[in-house]
């Protein structure tokens, strides 16, 4: 009797949940979703300033759409940032934003969590199985650093079978094992047999780096702003030759989302290359990187990447 | 009946009370005196570490001017950490309830639980619940189940407190099973000749006896729990490790933000290992003597 009294009220709390939270409006694609719901779930990774980086007092926004285990603008800065913000204004909804970790963001599959990613990801061929990707915002160009006290090293190929730092799962492995291509672009293997160390990020690579020459590191291959940067913040370091290869960085959304992303990669395409043609995307670039990142990324043709048959 | 009694107002020194009293005294300063030695061997040590700490390349100043944004995260740590540990507990006690029953499948289920989530690592268990949950929400949806997929549909807070609890309730399965079998038969042949029920016995005689002595294993869990519940942060929640970790990127202060965080996680389990403390006393009490 007792037992039976557990297992029926069990049951009651069941349904009780069940049909609490029933009958959910469905969207046919993912650009409605957004559009109905009023705000675009970005997802970023703060940790490669000034692309997207904390902000120490920050507030939330008081008057927010964002849900509370999302972050307003308010409470992240950078390139990115602005240009997610940007982005957003001109598809009339809010940004909010979700900061997992870079792995769970390029490997797709993000169970609808958030809707994409302006996160400075590179276009390639396998990242291309799981996500779509947008227009290019951007361009990074990759190029090696090493330490300031070293005096053998004149050019990138002197590193041939050196100890090369950089982030694990990151372009710069692809280049550096001979594997990596770019839609549109021819890329000279100047390394031979590097000896790949691979990071959780760049930066601790640049950290190992400037314990010593060739104490941990010998070089580490990394997005010319980002060991700029570094040089900036005081690390003894110095960039060796020109840039090996420019990365085409664009936003991306994943393909297994619920309902069709099609419509938004176009649409987000269509409202990237706007920004591109009246300036914008130009000024945010020299705002926080004093350069112009973005022109070659404007004339990047999108439709060579055969994603909208 | 030569009974002595001592009356009220009567005062009378008794020799044996008096030597009893000596006796007190004199263990209260000599337990004070240790206490006296092991302050100063901690404050020794304390001060070699500052001292081997100081040698590293760091500014104590940025800490002294940037510690505000992690201690932001300390209360996400300690609520993520508490309510883990509370639903730890409870798994971990239906758990060994399994473990100890005779019941095959009760057996069966609890048996596959501790060696399935024993047997693989915390970090890939969060990614699952993060990422793989929800797609069975969305083919529970497919299949027009739609209030059913939502439950699965978790937020990363949810996420991270189901795998600490799942996690941890199956290495406390162990530490309530051998709380429980510690209990001596005769405490339970005692309960069914009073007539107690399964339950009854369980809750009033076994169960009571049974968490004073595993209380300072789950204290020593919490411990642990409460570093491990840094690895929450690659969801994007932003407690204590997250904090430190990201805001070490703008001006390259990994060393800065990585100490302070490592001293906040330190006096975070100081403090829970003074109320274990606390509590393992209180449940003493019963056996004092």
């Amino acid at each position: 009797m007792k037992k039976l009294t557990i297992v029926l009220s069990f049951a009651a709390l069941l349904s009780l949940v069940l049909t609490a939270c029933g009958g959910r409006p469905k969207a046919t694609d993912e650009l409605a979703e957004i559009m109905a719901r009023g705000t675009i779930i970005v997802s970023t990774d703060p940790a490669y300033p000034p692309q997207s980086e904390l902000v120490e007092a920050a507030t939330r926004a008081a008057e927010t759409k964002c849900a509370s285990d999302q972050h307003t603008a308010s409470e992240l800065q950078g390139f990115d940032i602005d240009t997610a913000v940007e982005v957003a204004k001109r598809l009339g909804v809010e940004a909010c934003f979700v900061t997992p970790e870079w792995t769970m963001i390029v490997g797709g599959n993000w169970a609808d969590r958030w809707d994409i990613s302006i996160g400075s990801m590179t276009i390639t061929p396998e990242r291309m199985e799981k996500l779509l990707f947008t227009q290019p915002y951007y361009t990074t160009p990759a190029a090696f650093f090493v330490h300031v006290d070293n005096t053998t090293y004149a050019q990138p190929s002197d590193l041939s079978g050196k100890k090369i730092g950089g982030c694990s799962g990151c372009t710069y492995d692809f280049y550096l094992d001979g594997s990596l291509s770019i839609p549109g672009e021819t890329i000279d293997f100047l390394v031979s047999n590097p000896q790949f160390v691979g990071y959780e990020t760049d930066l601790n690579a640049l950290q190992d780096l400037a314990l010593g020459d060739g104490v941990r590191l010998d070089a580490v291959l990394t997005a010319q702003p980002t060991g700029q940067g570094a040089i900036k913040d005081g690390l003894p370091l110095k960039q060796l030759g020109d840039p090996v290869y420019f990365e085409y960085l664009a936003g991306a959304i994943d393909k297994a989302h619920s309902v069709d992303p099609l419509p938004l990669a176009k649409k987000i395409s269509e409202v990237i290359q706007q920004m591109h043609a009246d300036g914008t995307l130009l000024a945010l670039s020299q705002k926080w990187y004093g350069l112009d990142l973005t022109t070659a990324a404007g004339e990047f043709d999108i439709s060579t990447l055969g994603q909208w048959e | 009946m030569a009974v002595e009694t001592l009356q009220p107002g009567e005062i009378k020194v008794d020799p044996d009370l008096h030597m009893g009293l000596r006796l007190m005294a004199l263990q209260r300063r000599s337990r004070l005196i240790n206490g006296g030695k092991i302050a100063a061997v901690w404050l020794g040590l304390v001060a070699v570490l500052v001292f081997i700490l100081l040698q590293l390349r760091f500014d104590p100043g940025y800490i002294a001017e940037h510690y505000g944004f992690v201690l932001q995260g300390v209360l996400t740590t300690i609520g993520v950490s508490l309510a883990s540990i509370a639903i730890a507990s409870l798994m971990a006690l239906l758990g060994a309830l399994g473990r100890l029953s005779n019941n095959s499948i009760a057996l069966g289920i609890s048996g596959f639980y501790v060696s399935l989530i024993r047997g693989t690592p915390l970090l890939i268990q969060i990614y699952i619940i993060y990422l793989g949950l929800p797609q069975i929400g969305q083919q529970l949806d497919a299949y027009g189940l739609s209030q059913l997929g939502d439950l699965f549909t978790l937020t990363a807070i949810q996420s991270g407190i189901l795998a600490l609890s799942v996690n941890y309730g199956a290495y406390m399965t162990e530490i309530f099973r051998a709380g429980i079998q510690s209990i001596t038969h005769g405490q339970y042949d005692a309960a069914v000749s009073l007539g107690m029920s399964r339950w009854q016995m369980l809750r009033r005689i076994i169960l009571p006896q049974a968490i004073r002595v595993i209380i300072p294993d789950i204290g020593n869990q919490f411990i642990a729990m409460q570093k491990d519940s840094a690895l929450v942060s690659v969801m994007g929640i932003w407690e204590i490790t997250y904090r430190a970790n990201r805001f070490a990127r703008k001006d390259s202060k990994f060393m800065e933000m990585f100490l302070l965080a490592a001293a906040l996680y330190w006096i975070l389990t100081i403090v829970s290992s003074w109320l274990e403390g606390r509590m393992e006393k209180r449940l003493a009490h019963a056996y004092e003597r």
